[in-house]
């Protein structure tokens, strides 16, 4: 097996233009491997899930693409103020986005459930105060 | 594959002015001259825009060849009828032809059309929302585009044909003709579609020449059609007019939909890369239609045009332009739609680009050299290596097509520590000898 690879970005805060930027990047380089256009469709969507997620809520922070021969993995950092109740963040349509982010079409609250959806595993390590670290895993030879 | 721009290599500087616009990085400067990647050039025409040498032109026929075949049968864009001093009424346009011995066939072009506007607005009608919004096919580079770059997005193409090519064989069935058809075309696009059609095997036009080189013949062959033909006041022009600009094919195809729909009209090759972009990402639910086209305003901007497109677009909306179909035609129209004449006969496939390896493994490996090589680039993007950027050159090395002694800065350096080199041989002395002084 061959060493991983890794790809880093930063992610200012409340930078939105920024957020499908990064997804596109990414995308990029998951087509150049030669990956099916399935999975770089799914990582693309986690990818700007998350990194929005770290614009609105997380005050920036890092997201990570690392790419093994099996799987694609999502990471997703930030040192904000964290979420307290994760179930009810996971629910379809749950929000704490305030007005003037809803009203520039952000906030559906489906972030997290879109992650969710597209990812085989996701693993969120969050505690208020304490930032949120977010990894999803893409297995290659599974559907999702 | 034909991507309908013509390189002059004599009159090519190598300034490399061009290679930065070309939205799909399919363009580099080797040993001083251009060339164009034509597997991943999507005909758009924005290179020849920058081009301040005129290196860089339409690949069409010979202009000579064209009018010793008069009579000449030509289907025109739509665009060509707004590029005269007269208004775009298509019996002026035809008086002005003739004289020169052109026959357009302008008068397919209200069936074909109105049954390409049909076929759209069924198809919308029909499709299931994950295919939705639809993309309209009338932009070839738009086509080809999504092809190279927007993979995901084919299946959301409406496989509905040009209703160019459309009008062309109406004119075959209807007049039993086989002598040849001229295409005249405003962008690189619509000339490469003569060449290498997406969608179909072959193109119904056999030829392909400029909107602006038929435009001055009709400017210095004949005079103004409007003192010869009368028109009435206001002037009214067919629907199909309205297609030149952006907004005018979304107009018909609301016309012929049974019930409101959603249609997203954008120009300009940046913001449609935008759009695709969010599209991916699935941002546009609601939409059932987008109407894209890579030119500014439409059709009327193409790089082929001989008049400005902000006075095109005026002309287009002096027009008086009535989207009621007149339902006497109904029959008529119904039965040219069951024909199927419309429709793309092949499916519109993604043009594959190579991967960077065999395999993933292989692929990862390259990538890591390609990350090693960009991070002793200077990150300067001045593509005086002939690449339009310091990744692409990367990429390019990588793949053996390109050294790192293209890049001016690496050649620098190069040479600083060459000379530094020689300088410190030229101190070391012959062994046998040690003046005294030097240890
Ligand atoms: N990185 C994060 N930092 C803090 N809170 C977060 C973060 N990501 C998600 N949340 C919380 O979870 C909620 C649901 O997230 P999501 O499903 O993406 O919906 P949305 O972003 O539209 O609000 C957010 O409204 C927010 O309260
Ligand atoms: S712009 Fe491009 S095609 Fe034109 S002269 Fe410069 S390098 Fe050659
Ligand atoms: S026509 Fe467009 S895609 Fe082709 S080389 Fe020129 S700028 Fe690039
Ligand atoms: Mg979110």
């Amino acid at each position: 097996m061959s060493e991983p690879l890794v790809l880093e970005l930063e992610v200012k805060p409340l930078d939105f233009l920024a957020a499908g930027e990064t997804a596109t990047q990414f995308k990029e380089t998951l087509k150049s491997l030669g990956l099916p256009p399935e999975i770089c469709r799914r990582a693309a969507i986690v990818v700007y899930e998350a990194e929005m997620n770290i614009v609105i809520h997380g005050g920036g922070g890092v997201m990570r693409l690392q790419v093994e021969e099996d799987k694609v993995t999502i990471m997703a950092e930030d040192e904000g103020p964290g979420i307290e109740d994760l179930e009810l963040a996971m629910q379809e349509g749950y929000s704490s986005a305030p007005d003037f982010i809803r009203e520039m079409g952000f906030g559906a609250g489906m972030g997290l459930p879109n992650i969710k959806r597209n990812a085989n595993e996701l693993y969120i390590d969050t505690a208020p105060g304490k930032g949120t670290k977010l990894r999803a895993v893409i297995y290659l030879n599974k559907g999702r | 594959m034909a991507h309908g721009v013509k390189i002059v290599e004599q009159s090519c500087r190598g300034c490399v002015n061009c290679i930065k616009s070309c939205p799909t990085e399919a363009m580099r400067v080797i040993e001083g001259k251009v060339r164009i990647l034509s597997e991943i050039c999507i005909a758009c025409g924005e290179c020849l825009r920058r081009c301040p040498h005129r290196a860089l032109l339409l690949e069409e026929d010979e202009w000579d060849y064209i009018l010793s075949k008069r009579p000449m049968t030509l289907v025109t864009d739509p665009s060509f009828c707004t590029q005269f001093s007269w208004p775009p009424i298509p019996e002026l346009m035809t008086q002005a032809l003739f004289e020169l011995n052109f026959e357009p066939i302008f008068d397919e072009y209200e069936a074909a059309y109105d049954v390409t506007a049909l076929a759209v607005a069924r198809a919308i009608e029909s499709s299931s929302d994950n295919l939705k919004p639809l993309i309209s096919t009338y932009c070839p580079a738009v086509v080809r585009l999504i092809q190279i770059k927007f993979h995901e997005l084919i299946p959301h193409l409406v496989q509905v044909e040009s209703p160019l090519e459309t009008s062309i064989d109406l004119w075959r069935a209807r007049s039993k003709r086989r002598d040849p058809v001229t295409l005249v075309s405003s962008c690189p696009a619509r000339i490469a579609m003569v060449r290498s059609p997406v969608g179909r095997d072959i193109s119904s036009a056999e030829f392909a020449i400029s909107t602006s080189k038929l435009a001055r013949e009709v400017l210095i062959g004949s005079g103004d059609p409007s003192k010869k033909v009368s028109v009435d006041h206001p002037f009214r022009a067919p629907r199909w007019i309205a297609w030149a600009k952006t907004g005018g094919e979304s107009m018909h195809v609301r016309s012929f939909s049974s019930r409101p729909i959603k249609t997203l009209e954008v120009d300009g090759l940046r913001n449609v890369i935008n759009l695709f972009q969010e599209m991916e990402l699935g941002k546009l639910r609601g939409i059932d239609y987008v109407e894209a086209r890579v030119c500014d305003l439409g059709c009327i901007g193409g790089i082929g045009n001989a008049e400005s497109r902000f006075l095109s677009r005026i002309k287009i909306d002096n027009m008086k332009i009535d989207f009621n179909f007149n339902e006497e035609n109904r029959e008529k129209l119904e039965s040219i739609y069951d024909a199927k004449i419309w429709s793309l006969r092949e499916k519109i496939v993604p043009i594959e680009q190579m991967p960077l390896g065999e395999d993933l493994a292989k692929a990862m490996e390259r990538l890591k050299q390609l990350h090693a090589v960009y991070a002793d680039l200077p990150h300067l993007d001045c593509g005086t290596c002939g690449r339009p950027s310091c990744r692409v050159m990367a990429e390019d090395i990588v793949k053996g097509e390109g050294s790192l002694d293209d890049c001016i800065f690496r050649l620098k350096e190069r040479i600083a520590d060459l000379s530094k080199e020689i300088y410190d041989l030229s101190k070391r002395l012959v062994h046998t000898m040690t003046p005294e002084g030097k240890s």
